[in-house]
């Protein structure tokens, strides 16, 4: 599991990550959430030692930072853009990390063996790294960071530059490895930490600004609910009189399409929609709820940093 | 050891697997045929003199050739991020490289040892002599190369850190060329702490002591730098 305990990183002066502190379970996958330059890579690059805390602390599998050998030793790291030695082949990479992390001559071939069938790589075992897409490249970087079956994963947006068909075994993957290991990966695809993910952790400007499950946080950060409605022909009485109940009225852009926000959450803001409707004897040909999304989550918790 | 013997291992899959390494050793053998070859028939001197006293210059320019992708390339290309969450110690890291360099160059010497033998058909060739000065070779080498380890240590681009070990190596041959012009004072400093006149002493045949441990000293100052340098990446 991952214990981190008020975690800062200065550069110079300017703080990357100010006091973080989080946990994660064993047997849980956490997303990391956050706008460029929020401080995800350096969050993991601190857990993974590559780079010592300013202040404050973390244990990793039990390990304390300082022991960061111990660390190393107990995690699989994929770091932002997959390094690796691109003049090698893929099996001899492998092997060379393998032996790096002091898998036995025995194991060796066959854990890379099973990971190669695992991430899909028996065609281009022997082939150059350079010779390789990125995706395949992304492939490498995440058989050579479980290749000694780590108890903890950190991977650093593990799908980038992945086709949809890999996009969706590598989820699969990681959400089969975080039934049994403590997993850690940051992503920019919202949808794909919906899906992977069993809780999620929005940090901006370093700082952490929410942690829950998505669920959670959608309830956290709602404010009102929103509906959406067209009529079949103008429903503009209907959103008179839906006025006077508070209920703001936005345009969707199609011909009587509307979205009805409500600031109140407990209102039952369909059926009173569905009783003007009828009151000014308009039609309503369709209408939805729609529900407070991560992507909702998102925006509004870093909304001043613009994108993600 | 088992790390510093893998990434030993890495390093000579990635010259064999390049053409920097072939292109290296290639050019190495030719210009050192060159200068043994040049004594022997230009001037008719069949002894290996002459091409020893040319070695530091020819080691001059290819141990920072050798050296300079070393760690320079781990940085620029981001696989420095990799090797440090590796669970490794950074000595090892540097020893480990130093180790895959130092091999390389003992394959090199070795290839040379065709020309002694080839003079021992032609006469009879001084043995002791000749075994000296190729450890003396060996151990200048080794110096030259933590000094080229070091330029790599210092810069992401391999260029710059041939450039810089090239520059730190000319200086020393340059002071070391320059030894009756200094202050008298200077030159008793000069030459206790030169490796080149360190090397030239072993050349004579005598491998004394002091020679060995100021080349041996050399070799650990700069293998402790560029470990210094390697460790203080974090921190900056």
């Amino acid at each position: 599991m991952i214990q981190a305990e008020r975690l800062t990183r200065l550069f110079g002066r300017t703080p990357a990550v100010r006091e973080l502190s989080f946990h994660v379970h064993r047997g849980e996958v956490m997303g990391l959430l956050g706008p460029n330059g929020a401080g995800k890579s350096t969050t993991m690059k601190m857990l993974t030692c590559f780079l010592p805390p300013s202040s404050g602390q973390a244990r990793v599998n039990g390990h304390s930072l300082d022991d960061s050998l111990a660390v190393r030793r107990s995690i699989g790291y994929l770091p932002e853009n997959a390094p690796m030695y691109i003049d090698l082949d893929v099996q001899t990479h492998l092997r060379f990390v393998g032996r790096m992390q002091g898998l036995p001559q025995g194991t060796l071939a066959d854990r890379i063996a099973e990971m190669a069938r695992v991430c899909g790589l028996e065609q281009v075992l022997r082939r150059r790294i350079d010779e390789l897409s990125k995706g395949y490249r992304q492939r490498v970087g995440l058989a050579a960071s479980m290749l000694h079956d780590p108890a903890c994963l950190i991977l650093d947006e593990p799908t980038t530059g992945l086709d949809p068909n890999q996009i969706s075994e590598i989820r699969q993957l990681i959400r089969r490895l975080g039934e049994s290991k403590t997993v850690l990966l940051s992503s920019h695809v919202l949808a794909e930490v919906e899906a992977v993910c069993d809780r999620v952790m929005i940090i901006d400007r370093g700082q952490l600004r929410a942690i829950g499950t998505a669920e959670e946080l959608a309830r956290q950060a709602g404010d009102g609910q929103t509906l959406y409605v067209r009529f079949l022909d103008d429903g503009r009485s209907v959103l008179e009189m839906l006025a006077t109940d508070g209920v703001e009225a936005e345009a969707t852009g199609e011909v009587n399409g509307w979205w009805l926000h409500c600031p109140d959450a407990d209102m039952p803001l369909a059926e009173r929609t569905f009783r003007a409707a009828v009151a000014k004897d308009v039609v309503i040909v369709e209408m939805h709820a729609r529900k407070t999304s991560l992507e909702d989550v998102f925006h509004r918790l870093t909304a001043s940093r613009g994108s993600a | 050891m088992r790390v510093v013997w893998a990434l030993a291992w890495k390093e000579w899959r990635i010259m064999l697997d390049t053409p920097l390494g072939y292109v290296v050793a290639t050019a190495f053998l030719l210009v050192s045929g060159f200068f043994f070859g040049k004594n022997l028939f230009l001037f008719g001197q069949a002894e290996m003199r002459g091409y020893f006293e040319l070695l530091p210059l020819l080691l001059l320019f290819f141990a920072p050739a050798m050296a300079m992708r070393m760690l320079a390339e781990e940085r620029h290309d981001g696989s420095d991020e990799l090797l440090a969450t590796l669970p490794t110690r950074n000595w090892e890291i540097m020893l480990g490289k130093y180790v895959a360099l130092l091999g390389q160059m003992l394959l090199l010497l070795l290839a040379t040892c065709l020309y002694p033998l080839s003079l021992s058909l032609l006469g009879t060739i001084d043995v002791g002599q000749i075994a000296a000065s190729y450890l003396a070779a060996l151990l200048l080498a080794a110096c030259y190369l933590a000094i080229g380890l070091y330029a790599s240590s210092l810069t992401k681009r391999t260029i710059v850190a041939y450039v810089l070990g090239l520059g730190m190596l000319l200086g020393m041959y340059l002071l070391d060329a320059a030894l009756s012009t200094l202050p008298p004072e200077w030159q008793d400093v000069v030459a206790l702490l030169s490796p080149i006149m360190h090397y030239r002493y072993m050349l004579r045949g005598v491998v004394g002591l002091e020679h060995v441990v100021l080349l041996l000293a050399w070799t650990w100052v700069f293998l402790s730098l560029s470990w210094f340098q390697w460790e203080r990446r974090a921190w900056q």
